[in-house]
């Protein structure tokens, strides 16, 4: 008798529906999807065509308003807010598309959050988010705070602090959006090792073609529903 | 608001606990003084025939040292009462007359200090100490002769011809119309009574409520030494102090709740604004993993961090003020002039009497009004929508 491997993330027949002036508006439509752990998987789609709201509805960070959603074999659909956030702070990673560094924070601070939350001590929180920034070069800027940061900067911070803990999962909404060519490659190489050593996995949402054209996985979405998904060979990392 | 809710609790129970002090040193410091001790059958009627001792009397000097003796007296005086008539032959007003010893009185009560015009009756002397308002119903001036009626013990009646030495202005028209002081054994000739035959020993207590214990203490060891005495405080001859001193701890309360009370929707509606501005902020935390519960706590700490600091400032501006007016009471008599309480005299001043017990009562109230307020703010906060927030919807 063969072990099962139990998808990372799962969902079935997920919908999410707005009410925005009275009206419905259904963001997300059926969506089923199965994601093994250590995938590279990238959502792309005209705007508006429900990537952010599904990695929500992935990362335990919304509701759906029918069908399920799961995180290594986990119930989201049926767990308390204090029980999602304990699983969002210990398995998953998530990069915002606007950053949302906390500007009262340095770099460091910023990055070293999840940490906190975590309760690891200051010492070894310093130390894994240096090992960090150095890989991403962000190396003397740890003091600054975001104001001071550039918009890629910024990102890399944000980066860095979905990843700092090493999460099972990392969902990125526009990663690489504010990035030039040589910063987006440098994070995304950091992703990918990340993705090939530890076997983390990765779901972004996106534009960039350059992200796309390392996903191992990519489904399209339009009209918040899935319209392919395919899973490529030998692409990524 | 908190730092000024707490000033005003603190200086307005302040003032009220120094005009409670004040309303007892002036109504039990100008004449009654704050223990008395009468032969045991003395009181209700004070019959001039229930002397200490009885017909007999007792020995004055080893009672007045036997109250002294007590730690908490300062002094002791011994009086004589009597009720009778002073004419100037043209006008004639009824009287209280005191016996007073003219050096140990001053000791115990200050109606003496409030000499106007003329001196002290000397002892052994026909003198007497009127009243301003006696004095000016009389038409009676220092130096002038009045006849003095007081029915003696003997059953006969008494009278004599006396010397007003001087003229005493308490403020309080009752008195000032009522009592004249007559060295005490002046008095005793007058009314047949023997120098051992005194109707009260009057004694000073500097902090009056130590008055109601002094009372029980020296009870037992006055029984103890043989004498049939009743020992009274302050508490008990003047009752309506006490329940204005008690009314007026209530109303302590009343005022901590009140003012906190306020301070809470103003404190709850800032911390309300300041959350909801920070929603991005709680938002963001939540969805890196932060519970409801570490939200709530955070709120919490920082209304008691804010809490530490409205503290801070509000002693900085409380202590100040109130060791000023403790020290310089602020003299409102300009505004209105000196008014009676309970009968005790009241001048227009605001007095502080350091309420400590409030100082932290008040700093709890403090604490516990920037929780309290912090309590729904904290929890909106922790229920904040991670998704929706961060999308700005």
């Amino acid at each position: 008798m063969t072990k099962q491997r139990m998808p990372a993330v799962k969902t079935a027949d997920v919908w999410k529906v707005f009410e925005h002036d009275g009206l419905a508006v259904e963001a997300v439509r059926g969506v089923s999807l199965d994601i093994e752990p250590g995938e590279f998987v990238v959502l792309a789609g005209p705007s508006g065509s429900g990537k952010t709201t599904l990695l929500n509805l992935l990362g335990g960070l919304t509701r759906p308003t029918r069908g399920g959603v799961w995180i290594d074999g986990r119930d989201l659909t049926s767990m308390s807010e204090r029980e999602l956030a304990k699983l969002r702070l210990e398995r998953v990673g998530f990069v915002f598309q606007a950053y949302n560094l906390l500007p009262v924070l340095t770099a460091l601070e910023n990055a070293e959050f999840s940490l906190l939350l975590r309760g690891i001590p200051p010492d070894e929180r310093r130390r894994r988010v240096e090992e960090l920034f150095a890989v991403i070069g962000m190396t003397g800027l740890e003091d600054r705070r975001p104001a001071k940061l550039s918009g890629g900067e910024q990102q890399r911070v944000a980066v860095a602090r979905a990843v700092v803990g090493k999460p099972a999962l990392v969902l990125a909404d526009e990663p690489t959006a504010n990035l030039d060519s040589a910063a987006s490659d440098a994070l995304l190489g950091v992703m990918a090792d990340l993705n090939r050593e530890r076997g983390t996995t990765f779901v972004f949402a996106t534009h960039d073609t350059r992200l796309m054209e390392r996903a191992k996985r990519l489904i399209r979405l339009v009209d918040g529903a899935i319209e392919s998904d395919d899973v490529r060979q030998d692409m990524g990392g | 608001m908190l730092a000024v809710g707490y000033f005003s609790v603190v200086i307005l129970v302040g003032w009220s606990k120094g005009l409670v002090a004040e309303m007892i040193g002036n109504g039990t410091g100008i004449l009654t003084g704050q223990l008395q001790v009468h032969a045991a059958d003395y009181q209700p009627d004070k019959s001039v025939h229930a002397t200490i001792g009885g017909r007999e009397g007792t020995d004055v000097a080893a009672l007045v040292n036997a109250v002294r003796a007590d730690p908490a007296i300062e002094a002791a005086t011994p009086r004589v009462y009597g009720g009778g008539l002073v004419s100037t032959g043209s006008a004639t007003a009824a009287a209280v007359f005191l016996g007073v010893d003219p050096e140990l009185e001053p000791q115990v009560s200050r109606i003496m200090g409030a000499l106007e015009r003329g001196r002290h009756p000397r002892r052994g002397a026909n003198e007497l100490l009127i009243g301003a308002e006696m004095a000016r119903s009389l038409g009676a001036e220092p130096g002038d002769t009045v006849v003095v009626v007081a029915p003696a013990v003997d059953g006969s009646l008494g009278n004599d011809l006396f010397v007003v030495s001087g003229i005493y202005s308490t403020g309080l028209a009752d008195l000032d119309r009522t009592f004249a002081l007559i060295p005490i054994d002046a008095l005793q000739f007058l009314m047949a009574l023997e120098p051992t035959r005194i109707h009260e020993i009057a004694a000073s207590v500097p902090d009056p409520w130590q008055a109601a214990e002094a009372a029980e203490r020296l009870s037992a060891v006055l029984e103890g030494a043989g004498f049939a005495v009743g020992v009274e405080s302050w508490a008990t001859l003047r009752p309506e102090m006490v329940e204005y001193a008690q009314l007026s701890q209530a109303f302590q309360w009343i005022l901590l709740f009140i003012v906190f009370g306020m301070a809470i929707f103003g404190v709850a509606n800032t911390m309300l604004m300041a959350t909801f501005e920070r929603r991005y902020e709680f938002a963001l935390l939540l969805a890196l993993g932060a519970t409801p519960g570490v939200i709530v706590r955070s709120v919490l700490w920082e209304a008691m961090a804010l809490g530490a600091l409205a503290l801070a400032a509000g002693a900085a501006i409380t202590f100040p003020v109130m060791v000023w007016w403790h020290r310089v009471p602020l003299d409102l008599s300009w505004l209105f002039g000196d008014f009676t309480m309970l009968g005790a005299l009241m001048r227009p001043v605001i007095r502080i009497e350091y309420p400590w017990l409030m100082t932290v009562q008040a700093a709890v109230a403090l604490f516990l009004t920037a929780a309290l307020a912090a309590v729904y703010p904290a929890i909106r906060a922790a229920r904040i929508p991670p998704a929706d927030t961060l999308a700005g919807r």
